[in-house]
């Protein structure tokens, strides 16, 4: 059901093919994002940079979402972390200005009706992300590892 | 951040009403959501006056859950704020002195002396950053500060003299705040305050032991250094046992790692055990 009411919004909303691209990637689906999805995206951040913008500004509202949409921050931060490794260097730069973000995310909290701590993941994740944007050298490495392979 | 795409407009009105939730009269953490908010604003405008003229038109006087709330969603933001927010702060610390008027003696639920040790606790950090303007809110480990204190011993001597000083602070009011539980219920709105408190007490500890170890190879001299290895070593054992306390609070330890200390202070003469990461 929800994601027939996304295909909608999509239409209605009147979202580009790209941003529909990372919404679908970083929706509330159970699963995802594939890694076909993420490559998809790395690859797109390449292009103009109408484009690369019209990702990170759909990155930037999910990573923002609030906390019943758990998946949605979860998902844009492992989004993140595949273009920070194998998107253009774009992404590193706007990684780094915007840190704050994520950094902020490491005490990112939602409990939900059954009283699990969804919260849980995107903390770990989102403490992950912050000592790679900051560990100049391992992400230079990474990235460097990834386009070798 | 210049390449944040930010509706200007929108986020002000937004703002007031986060610092409204985040201060509301519910006996709960501030909700972390509404305090992250907060801070993002600071980051993206490179300003927090505004977030200082909301909190003012707040009625957080009126009611000491709400107070209590306020300074706890303050001292995150001094932290994780854009560093202008602790450069701005100093102007309104006449009013933060003034919340302490606003409950008298324990106060209905016990927050009077909480309060009070808080707003203390906060003008201390202020004046602190005020000295020493090259820390960061949440004394962030930097390689250049220490370097900084091998050129100048004596400016390195002060700095930690005033770090530990101000180490000691904290230490007292998390001993009030662990005093200050109540039996029966959940003690969440008072906990939360020990979430900033832990945070701020290992960065110190962290820039101590660092400071502390660069000048004693930078000087050499050992005996002259000895006051602050044994203030150190008593500063240690305080922080293990706050730790351990902490480490029995389920609600703390979901949310942040509670740094484990050795049980022995690290010896300051080497160059090994560099502090743990938090």
């Amino acid at each position: 059901m929800s994601k027939v009411i996304r295909t909608v919004k999509n239409v209605t909303k009147g979202y580009s093919s790209t941003q529909v691209k990372v919404r679908n990637a970083t929706s509330n689906d159970l699963w995802g994002p594939t890694g076909t999805e993420m490559s998809d995206i790395a690859r797109m951040t390449f292009e103009t940079t109408h484009e690369f913008f019209e990702i990170m500004d759909m990155l930037d509202k999910r990573l923002n979402d609030k906390g019943k949409n758990w998946r949605h921050v979860l998902k844009a931060l492992k989004v993140l972390d595949y273009c920070l490794h194998e998107g253009s260097e774009h992404v590193v730069v706007w990684a780094k200005d915007n840190i704050y973000i994520i950094k902020t995310l490491r005490e990112f909290q939602f409990i939900d009706e059954d009283g699990r701590d969804q919260g849980l993941n995107v903390r770990i994740s989102a403490k992950e992300l912050t000592s790679l944007i900051m560990d100049e050298d391992r992400l230079r490495n990474e990235r460097k590892d990834r386009k070798a392979s | 951040g210049s390449t944040r795409n930010v509706d200007m407009s929108r986020s002000e009105s937004d703002l007031v009403i986060n610092i409204k939730k985040a201060t509301n009269m519910e006996e709960t953490a501030p909700k972390r959501k509404h305090v992250r908010s907060c801070i993002v604003y600071t980051w993206d405008h490179k300003s927090s006056q505004s977030f200082w003229a909301g909190m003012k038109v707040q009625p957080i006087m009126a009611d000491e859950v709400q107070t209590f709330k306020a300074l706890i969603s303050i001292h995150k933001v001094l932290q994780e704020g854009h560093p202008v927010t602790i450069r701005e702060a100093h102007a309104h610390t006449g009013w933060l002195e003034s919340l302490t008027r606003g409950v008298a003696g324990e106060g209905l639920r016990g927050y009077g002396p909480l309060i009070r040790e808080y707003i203390y606790f906060l003008l201390a950090k202020l004046a602190f950053h005020r000295h020493h303007p090259e820390f960061n809110g949440v004394f962030d480990y930097e390689e250049y500060i220490s370097l900084k204190s091998i050129n100048d011993p004596n400016e390195g001597y002060e700095t930690i003299t005033d770090l530990m000083t101000l180490q000691d602070q904290i230490d007292a009011f998390q001993k009030l705040v662990f005093s200050h539980f109540r039996h029966g219920v959940n003690n969440e709105c008072r906990i939360s305050c020990l979430v900033p408190l832990v945070q701020e007490s290992y960065g110190i500890y962290k820039f101590i032991t660092s400071m502390l170890r660069a000048m004693h190879q930078s000087t050499g001299d050992d005996d002259a250094l000895a006051p602050l290895r044994d203030r150190y070593d008593g500063q240690h054992h305080r922080l293990v046992r706050f730790y351990y306390e902490c480490s029995n609070l389920r609600y703390l330890t979901s949310l942040i790692t509670v740094p484990k200390l050795p049980q022995d202070p690290p010896n300051l003469l080497s160059e090994e055990d560099a502090p743990p990461a938090l």
